[in-house]
């Protein structure tokens, strides 16, 4: 078989960038991805994920364990020290031996999650155990702290982002954090994406954007609205975070948004109440179901593709291996014995040329189909199959280009 | 951007491995047949296979899961002009063994047929067959060798297919090392049954590897009613292979599949660098915080020893490109003290 060199000018590598929309919306203490509501399927759910959560590889569909069991992925230990990342290296050292099944679960889920912090820098406090004098150990907010650094780097962008500023002092204020999963958005939240809707039994009461593009969350609508203009807290597009500091009213109905506690007017600081927070009808105070929160941005992912074109030039690629392509019944060999092997040298071609009439055989042509195109690397290993949707017919007089394109 | 370099020796440093993470795919036999009405059965209209979902497949939530199909050779004695689509059926048995058996060599019939033991000689050729061909979404790279498990109905009356105890195809002689052959479409090994000791004759099918493709011959239904009275009247396996179209045979297969199960392979292929930071190295760090008016805010006397918290690997092209970053954990603290080899793996 013959190979065929791509030249200088057949290869060509591009990025496709992409914003794919995203929505969250958040009701009665369940999330909603893309408006996809929770379905039931004969068995059980028709998502064994929750209903808000991306599904790594969507497998287990409508599936119940007993009757309708689910499929899990498994590793053989083995030299490589491969494992799962739950399986601790305490765990795979003396748990399993070689050999051993060591088995996860699926689905693999993601999806946004909130944490409402009203005294972000507050620590724990331990005993000296001899002096009995108290000492400030782990922060109670992780989150916070690990985010402090990353904030006061942003900062450079908007003051908003300072931890303390003459804007505000995060550290003591309310603090209202929504991290979104990286598998939501790609490599980072588009900037200038961000949508933010509070609704108050579905009306329209505030509604947040990044029309500066600087990360600042300012409030845009509704028209008149109070607070309309202020920037109510800041967006990380790279890490994937909202964090929300403003605590003006945006309505002066009060209703529930916090676990236990009292009836208060809706804030930002409030805004995602029920996002796997913990907040749910059963735990806030009366009025909580009259809130809901629509969250819309675009992500931003990057393709890297390879275009590839294959050229069947005039006079090139003409034959073929295949069986079929020399007429049935010839004698394949015309001399064999123990040390000669001769092929029959007059073995007509099959003729595959279409005639128009009934009883005639049109004027033999050389002509091949084209049905797959392989790729192979420089020591001649096949490394990938291009198929056809069609065979395309290729006459002896003709060029033909075949581009191939290759998502990496 | 650091201010120097640690050039890898790639004998020492860098080294390749090979992961096989696998995935069990049980297909519950009810899903097939039965829990969706159908309405998870693709037919089209070229009338050529038949595509089974785990959902119905006009949701988005639909995973596809196989494609069945028939087909015998022109040698078979169900082969016959009276027979329904008799010549697609020929030549979805002839493409199948063509792609996965290859040829013979010779010109009278030169494309091999599915036998039921690994020899390819010709003999115990099975001619008329049920193909199941898998999803590369489930199959992944291959299906694990010795992992695949056909559980059949085969009662001979129509309505109580699973009465009696069931047909377990199963590729009981083949493991990762032995029990398979390696053709054009890749390692195939033979599909034995639990009803009778495995012996050459005992073989009722083939399972290709790679190709995730389970060839089983329709022998194993004989003596069964495959097709209900209601819908042209009992029929066995030859009548509905001949009588039926593709899609009402493969109808009938579907009506017999108790369960199925396998387990799926994908490789992993990684690259390891072993990043070695001597103890006089990386005790410095180049981050602003690191220091505070001057001076190193880690150390209180002038004469400690410098500190550094490692948090991140850089690894560079030989023309000092960025390619790619290692993120610990937790930061490793680092002084003259002592030595690390952090492993870095990658996975491809």
């Amino acid at each position: 078989m013959p190979f065929r060199k791509f030249g200088d000018t057949d290869l060509i590598r591009n990025t496709i960038v992409a914003y794919p929309k995203v929505n969250f919306f958040i009701f009665d203490g369940d999330v909603y991805y893309n408006n996809r509501p929770d379905q039931d399927g004969k068995f059980s759910k028709v998502y064994s994920s929750e209903v808000g959560s991306i599904n790594l590889y969507e497998y287990n569909i409508d599936k119940l364990a007993g009757s309708n069991e689910f499929i899990h992925p498994f590793i053989t230990k083995q030299s490589a020290g491969a494992s799962f990342k739950t399986v601790g290296q305490v765990s795979y050292s003396n748990e399993f031996v070689f050999g051993d099944r060591i088995t996860g679960s699926y689905p693999m889920t993601a999806s946004i999650s909130r944490e409402f912090m009203t005294n972000p820098s507050a620590r724990s406090t331990g005993t000296n155990p001899v002096s009995g004098d108290t000492f400030a150990t782990s922060p109670t907010h992780r989150h916070f702290y690990a985010l402090k650094n990353r904030l006061n780097f942003l900062g450079q962008r908007s003051q908003h982002y300072l931890v303390s500023s003459s804007l505000g002092d995060k550290n003591s204020q309310t603090i209202n954090l929504i991290s979104i999963p990286s598998i939501a958005y790609g490599s980072q939240i588009n900037p200038g994406s961000v949508s933010l809707k509070w609704y108050l039994t579905g009306s329209l009461i505030g509604e947040l954007q990044d029309i500066k593009q600087n990360g600042e969350l300012i409030q845009v609508g509704p028209e008149g609205s109070t607070g309309s203009g202020s920037v109510a807290g800041v967006v990380l597009y790279d890490e994937g975070f909202i964090l929300l500091t403003g605590s003006w009213d945006l309505s002066s109905e009060q209703i529930g948004l916090t676990n236990g506690g009292s009836i208060t007017e809706p804030q930002w600081i409030y805004y995602g109440a029920g996002a796997k927070d913990g907040v749910t009808q059963a735990t806030a105070p009366a009025g909580y179901v009259s809130a809901s929160f629509d969250m819309s941005f675009e992500g931003h992912t990057e393709t890297q593709v390879l275009t590839m074109f294959a050229h069947a030039a005039r006079g090139e690629v003409n034959f073929s291996n295949n069986p079929t392509y020399i007429a049935h019944n010839q004698t394949s060999l015309s001399l064999t014995s123990s040390t000669v092997f001769e092929e029959n040298a007059e073995r007509i071609i099959k003729n595959t040329v279409s005639s128009s009439f009934e009883d005639y055989e049109a004027p033999f042509q050389r002509q091949v189909y084209v049905s797959r195109i392989a790729v192979y690397d420089e020591n001649k290993n096949l490394i990938g199959v291009a198929t056809l949707s069609n065979p395309v017919l290729k006459k002896e007089d003709q060029d033909l280009s075949f581009k191939i394109k290759l998502d990496i | 951007m650091p201010t120097q370099y640690e050039p890898f020796n790639t004998s020492n440093d860098v080294t390749t491995t090979k992961t096989l993470l696998h995935e069990v795919i049980p297909i519950t036999g009810s899903i097939v047949s039965g829990t969706y009405a159908d309405g998870n059965i693709k037919n089209y209209s070229h009338g050529m296979f038949q595509s089974v979902y785990d959902y119905p497949f006009l949701s988005s939530s639909a995973n596809h899961i196989f494609d069945i199909t028939v087909g015998y050779d022109e040698e078979s004695a169900l082969s016959g002009a009276a027979s329904v689509q008799n010549k697609k059926k020929i030549n979805l048995y002839n493409q199948y063994a063509q792609v996965l058996l290859g040829y013979t060599g010779s010109t009278a019939d030169g494309v091999r047929k599915f036998e039921s033991d690994l020899l390819n000689d010709g003999q115990r050729a099975m001619k008329e067959v049920f193909f199941i061909n898998f999803s590369r979404l489930i199959t992944k790279d291959q299906i694990k060798k010795g992992s695949f498990a056909l559980s059949l109905g085969t009662s001979s009356a129509f309505a109580t297919p699973f009465a009696d105890p069931r047909l377990v195809l199963a590729d009981s002689l083949t493991t990762e090392r032995t029990g398979f052959k390696n053709e054009a479409g890749g390692d195939y090994g033979v599909l034995y049954t639990s009803s009778v000791g495995i012996n050459a004759d005992s073989g009722v099918g083939n399972i290709f590897y790679q190709a995730g493709i389970a060839v089983i011959t329709a022998s194993v239904f004989n003596g069964v009613e495959m097709a209900s009275s209601s819908a042209g009247g009992a029929q066995n396996v030859s009548e509905v292979l001949t009588g039926s179209a593709i899609s009402g045979a493969c109808d009938a297969l579907r009506h017999r599949i108790f369960d199925l199960s396998f387990n799926n392979t994908t490789e992993i292929n990684s690259k390891i660098y072993f990043c070695r930071v001597g103890h006089n190295k990386y005790n410095y760090s180049s981050n602003p915080t690191y220091l505070t008016g001057g001076e190193i805010r880690v150390k209180d006397v002038a004469s400690d020893n410098p500190i550094a918290y490692i948090t991140t690997i850089g690894l560079y092209s030989s023309t000092n490109e960025l390619l790619a970053t290692a993120k610990l954990s937790e930061p490793l603290r680092k002084d003259p003290t002592n030595e690390l080899t952090l492993r870095v793996r990658l996975d491809y």
